[in-house]
Formats: C-alpha cells, structure tokens, sequence
C-alpha cells in the first residue's frame, strides 16, 4: 500500500514536472541606459506583478556606451525585445530594421489614441517614416540655466540675447568671477550638438530647409552666430568648459560660475537642497535670442523587429510598453514627480502632482511656456553619423583650433555626401 | 603510434586552436572588413580595396590622433617603467610598514579605468578639484588651471592619470626581477663599490634589462591603444587635443556605423604597434628573443 502510494505521488511529480511551459510564460529582455535603475526595477516589478507569466530582465549600459553597446547587441543576436531609444538613433535603427513600428504591435487604434495626447516635438522625435516607432520614456528641453542670487548681487538683469549673456559675464569677470559661463563640452556625446542647436533656435535659427539641404554654413544664418559666439565667448575666457552634467551640478553650486545650458531636469538637481548649498539660486530663462525658442526632444521605449515578428513575444512587449508610457501615464509621471524628468503626455501638465512636486524646484509656468515654443531636431537615416562627424568639428572651432567659416562649410559639405550615400542605397 | 616526433602538428593542435579561434580568426575577419564597405545601415558588403584606408588617412582627424597617440605613447611608457622600477628598487626594502606600503602600492591596478577617470576629473576640476585648490592654498596660483579644458595641458593631465594607473603593474613584474638577482652578487657590489648609481647601472640594470624591454613594450602598447581613461575624462576634447587613434576606431565603427573604415584604423594601429614593438626591442637589444 504504501509502495503503491510512493509510486503515484512520484509519477504526479515527474508528471507536473515534465508538463510544457504554459504559453504566457515569456521573459523580456529590456535594454536601458544606466539613470536611475532602482526606480526602473521598481516598475518593472510593478509591471510583473499587473501581469503574471511575462518577467522582464533589465540590462544597463552607460550612457556614452549606451547606441554602440545595443547595435552590438542587436547585431550579434543577443535576445533584446523593448529598448531605450533616442530621437538622434531612431531613424537609423529603423532605416536598419532593427526596430518595429508601433501599429505592427499595437492593438488597432491604440497608438492613434495615445499620439493625441503626445506633445508636437516628442511625436516628431518618436515618428520614422511616417510610423510611431516609440512611446516617450520622457521628454523634455535644453534650458539656459543661471544663478539668480549672483545676478541680483551684482546688479544684472536675466540676459535675453546671447550678446547681453556676453556681456554679463564679463562684467562678473571684472568682478572676480573667473569663468561666469559652464558649459557642457564632450564632443563624444550627442547632448553636445544638441545644445548647440538649443541655442542655434534661440536665435530662430533653421539648420535645414525642407529638403533637407543645410542652411547653417550661411553666415546670417543664427546656428553660425551661434558658432562664432561660442568661439568669442571662449576667447574672451568667459567659458569653463566640462565632460558633464554632473560635474556641473557641484560646479555651479559653488558659486563660481552664474551661466549654463544644459537639460531642463538638471535644474532639479540644482535645486536639491539635500545635496546642493546653494539649492534655490538657480531658475531658468527663456534662451537667449530674437525667438527664445529651443530644442526639445523625446527618448522613448522601443519594440525590436525580431520580438514583433514574434506575435507572442510581441503582446508583451506591447503590455509592456504601454504599461511604461500608456494610459494614465502612471511611470512618466513617477519620472516627473520622483526625478524630475520632462514629459511628452501632455495631459501631465494639469496633474496637480507633478505641479506641486516641480514647484519646489522650477517656476512650472515657464517650463510650460518653453516647452510650447520648444521645436524638434531634424533627424534623418545618417544624422547620428553626421553627428559624429560634426561634433568634433564644433568642438575645435569653440577652442579656436579651427575658423568657424571652415567647419560650418566642412559640416555642410559631410551633411550633403551622407545625403546622397544614402539616397542611393 | 603517437608520438611527439611523428605527428608534432597534432600535439601543437591543442595549442594552436584557441589561438588560431580567438587570434588569428578576429584578426583575419578584421582585415577582411577593413577592405570591404560594411555600413551597419546599407545591405551588402562589397569588396572596396584600399578605400577604407584612404578615406581616414586624407580624413580631418587622422594626422592629429596619430600625433597625440604618438606623444601619448613615447611619454607615457618610458614613464611607467621609470616610475616602476624607482618604486620597486624602494620597495625592496625592508622598513617599518614596508608590506603595508606594498599594498597601497597596488590599489590603481584593482580600480577599473573608468573609475580612476571619475577620481582623476576631480583631482583636475578647476572648480572644486583637489589639485587646484591645494596650489592655490599654497599661493602657486591664484585663479584655477583648466587642466583638463586646456588644449595645452589636456594632454599631459590624461598621460599622469594613465601612467597612474599602470605604474603598479610595472612594480610587480620589477619587483618579481629583482629578487630573482643572486644576494652575495649585491652584497659583493655593496661592499666593492659605494656609488649606488654605479651599483644599478653595473650590476642591477643588466639583471632587470630583459624585464624593462617586456615592460616597455607593453607599456608602449597599452598607451598606443588606451581608450577608457582618456574617454572618460576629457572625451577626446578640448578641440582634438586628446583624440587618440583608438577613438577613431570606436568612432568610426560604432558613431558612424562604418565597420570597415573603423577596422581600416584598427589595422593601422597594428601595424603601427608592430613597428613600435621592432623599435624598442631594436634599441634595447636583451637576451628576451635570444632563442630568435
């Protein structure tokens, strides 16, 4: 009797045990670039438990490393389904077939019902080709930063062209203060070009026409202005340059320095004052120029080609971006209270959540002022590529290694090759 | 039967493979890409020829990288092994908290480059770096130095950090020579000769020369290819001053998605660390390759 028990109790075992993996048991690969990953894990946790059967395995790669590290990824096959994706890479990765766009996932009507509520430059910044290829992770503008307390001290009204910038910061020169203006400078990241741009529109700038020819080797034109101030400003030792953000960050807080552009969520930062002693001095201005417009952008959550050729894998890869940018905007707005963090959900704006909880930090009237003037970058199939090239460009004519004429025409020229490369593959 | 002197090619097979897989194999697929046009974007791998390599050597950044890869290289080895055997021949002491010193010696070696680049940006940072503020306590300087925004000193602060963070390599493998050099022939040259710099030049440094070439040449290697730290504290900037020829294999590659114009520079870069290896080796001629 009791063999006989052992022997139906074991062959139940080996019965559950051999049974098949039931089929919504898939775990998603999810790339993403190393900011904050204890509240994405969070997330994701909260996801996986809305949603048993699909787990989500996280991978971080720094953010300098963060394109070249997926592309290697995507193209040595490693399993990747939902990534991070930028608005400079998404048009090149989509060109390459390694992403999918929305719809080809999305339940019908979902990303026609989601894309009314996204601002007008993260939609363009999300859009490849006419398609949606990714949902905002979030959005936000390139602002000029200043030091408030050091600009009342001193008696200088908040500068509203780049020519009263100068000319604050010299008078702080004067004054003892020997670089008035920090300025993010590492021509191995994108934000580099992109606040080069910020400031370009500031101007009212347009860097190209609408066949995608280049306008800004033109010497009337605001991004070559833009160029020649930086060059000028720099001459003039009014312009400490550094790698990053968040070397700025203390740099500014130790009140050596009253002028930066950078991403507008750095002002968060700023204004921490559980790690900042100056927290409360620094507020934002519309950038400097005849428009005061400036660059917005979106990073958003991408779906591989290969997952949404997998029509399994592909519902939750879906579930999953829809949990991380759908209705009713639970994560961007846990990014926005939490971090920080801009947002392309427009409705966001009138959460009385987000409202108070950036108040502390930001005057939120002019962060939605700038946010309705932002404009989107121009980003085609070799614009990353061209980046590249360009960057390095602006970086030796800032140090005056290289007349701004010559590079502007350099980047022109590389701009118009790459487009017919292109156009003929 | 088997055996060593009828079948030597299989006994060295065990040997051979790995090197021929993880070697010989990257190498030669490499070489194949550098002379076909391998754009990650475009379908298609036609065969090119030279064109990879002409198109970075006429391009903007190729003279200068090479020139401050060059510079990097020819100040940053000697560097090292000077450094390194100065510190070992100290260390060879015995003195109070000698094993201690030992220890300490070596914590460069156990951080990871990025990690020495964060430490170091904040030993350079003209706002709040340590550098900075103690010159200027100590009235050298009234206004911070720009070590690292300055083109003309970007250079040399990346060469400190590097050589920095090799110098305990160096010190292990000298420290390794050294004790291998026979007691009585140092106490007989202690008790012959009282010069301590004839003492190393006549009796220690013919000991050690075998070890300084293998130093050297992986010093002069390990610069010529160096790539995190620099990255990471200056990002090839300010203005191309420390643009390396290493970026442009990661910028070409993997910025402007062009594997074959990055492969083209990778294959410069060997070509060039074999030239460099025939230098050193030539200048300093040892017993190393006796067996030639």
């Amino acid at each position: 009797m009791q063999l006989r028990k052992l022997l139906t109790a074991s062959a139940i075992a080996v019965g559950l045990a051999a049974q098949p993996t039931i089929a919504q048991d898939i775990t998603l690969e999810f790339v993403v670039w190393n900011y904050s990953l204890e509240t994405v894990q969070d997330n994701v946790a909260k996801f996986e438990a809305e949603n048993p059967g699909i787990k989500v395995n996280v991978t971080d790669y720094a953010w300098p490393d963060y394109n070249d590290s997926l592309i290697l990824r995507i193209r040595g096959n490693t399993p990747t389904d939902v990534v991070y994706g930028g608005q400079d890479w998404l048009p090149a990765w989509g060109a390459a077939g390694f992403i999918a766009p929305l719809d080809s996932v999305a339940p019908a009507g979902a990303i026609d019902e989601l894309t009314k509520d996204i601002a007008g430059f993260a939609l363009t910044d999300v859009t490849y080709d006419g398609k949606v290829y990714g949902l905002p992770y979030y959005s936000d503008t390139i602002s000029f930063i200043y030091n408030k307390k050091i600009l009342e001290d001193n008696g200088i009204p908040v500068p509203t062209t780049w020519e009263e910038v100068t000319a604050a910061a010299e008078k702080l020169k004067a004054g003892g203060m020997d670089k008035p203006i920090i300025y993010e400078y590492d021509q191995e990241l994108p934000n580099f070009y992109d606040a080069f741009v910020a400031q370009s529109y500031g101007r009212g700038a347009e860097m190209f026409d609408a066949d995608l020819n280049p306008l800004f080797a033109d010497p009337g034109n605001g991004a070559y202005k833009q160029l020649q101030w930086l060059a000028d400003a720099w001459s003039k030792g009014l312009v400490q340059p550094d790698s990053h953000e968040s070397t700025i960050i203390p740099a500014m807080n130790t009140g050596n320095h009253a002028f930066t552009v950078v991403f507008t969520y750095v002002l968060a930062a700023l204004n921490d004052a559980a790690t900042q002693p100056l927290a409360g001095q620094f507020a934002i201005a519309p950038m400097p120029g005849e428009t005061h417009s400036t660059l917005g952008f979106a990073k958003s959550y991408v779906i591989t080609a290969k997952t949404a050729a997998d029509p399994a894998r592909a519902e939750a890869a879906w579930k999953f971006v829809n949990f991380m940018a759908g209705k009713p905007y639970t994560v961007a707005k846990r990014w926005a209270v939490e971090k920080g963090l801009g947002f392309g959900q427009l409705p966001l704006f009138e959460d009385q959540d987000v409202i108070t909880a950036w108040g502390k930090w930001a005057d939120v009237a002019a962060l939605g002022k700038q946010a309705s003037i932002a404009k989107a970058g121009t980003y085609t199939e070799f614009s990353s590529v061209w980046s590249a090239y360009f960057r390095p460009l602006l970086a030796q004519a800032m140090v005056g290694e290289t007349p701004v004429d010559e590079v502007m025409k350099a980047g022109a020229q590389r701009w118009t090759e790459l487009k017919q490369q292109f156009a003929s593959r | 039967m088997w055996t060593i002197n009828r079948y030597p090619g299989a006994w060295l097979l065990p040997a051979l493979l790995p090197v021929i897989l993880l070697t010989v194999y990257p190498i030669g697929h490499a070489l194949w890409t550098s002379l076909h046009e391998v754009m990650i974007l475009f379908p298609g791998e036609p065969f090119v020829g030279l064109k990879n390599y002409q198109r970075v050597i006429v391009g903007d950044y190729f003279g200068v990288a090479l020139r401050n890869s060059l510079v990097f290289t020819l100040i940053a080895a000697p560097s090292v092994v000077v450094f390194g055997t100065l510190i070992a021949l100290f260390l060879q002491k015995r003195f109070f908290g000698s094993q201690v010193l030992r220890s300490v010696v070596l914590l460069p070696w156990v951080l990871p480059g990025a990690i020495s680049a964060v430490l170091w940006v904040w030993v350079f940072h003209p706002s709040f770096g340590f550098l900075n503020g103690l010159m200027i306590d100590l009235g050298v300087i009234d206004t911070p130095i720009g070590w690292l925004t300055n083109p003309r000193t970007a250079l040399g602060a990346v060469i400190v950090a590097h050589v920095w963070t090799q110098i305990p390599f160096a010190v292990v493998l000298m420290m390794a020579a050294l004790s291998t050099i026979n007691g009585e022939t140092l106490e007989a040259a202690a008790i012959d000769c009282r010069s301590a710099w004839k003492r190393f030049r006549y009796v220690i440094l013919p000991e050690i020369k075998s070890m300084i070439v293998v130093l050297l040449v992986y010093n002069a290697l390990t610069a010529f290819t160096s790539y995190d730290i620099v990255y990471a504290m200056t990002g090839g900037g300010p203005g191309t001053a420390t643009t390396l020829l290493s970026f442009q294999i990661w910028r070409e590659s993997f910025s402007m998605y062009d594997f074959g114009a990055g492969s083209a520079v990778a294959f410069i870069v060997v070509l060039i660390s074999a030239m460099l290896i025939v230098a050193i080796t030539r200048a300093l001629p040892s017993d190393l390759f006796a067996g030639e």
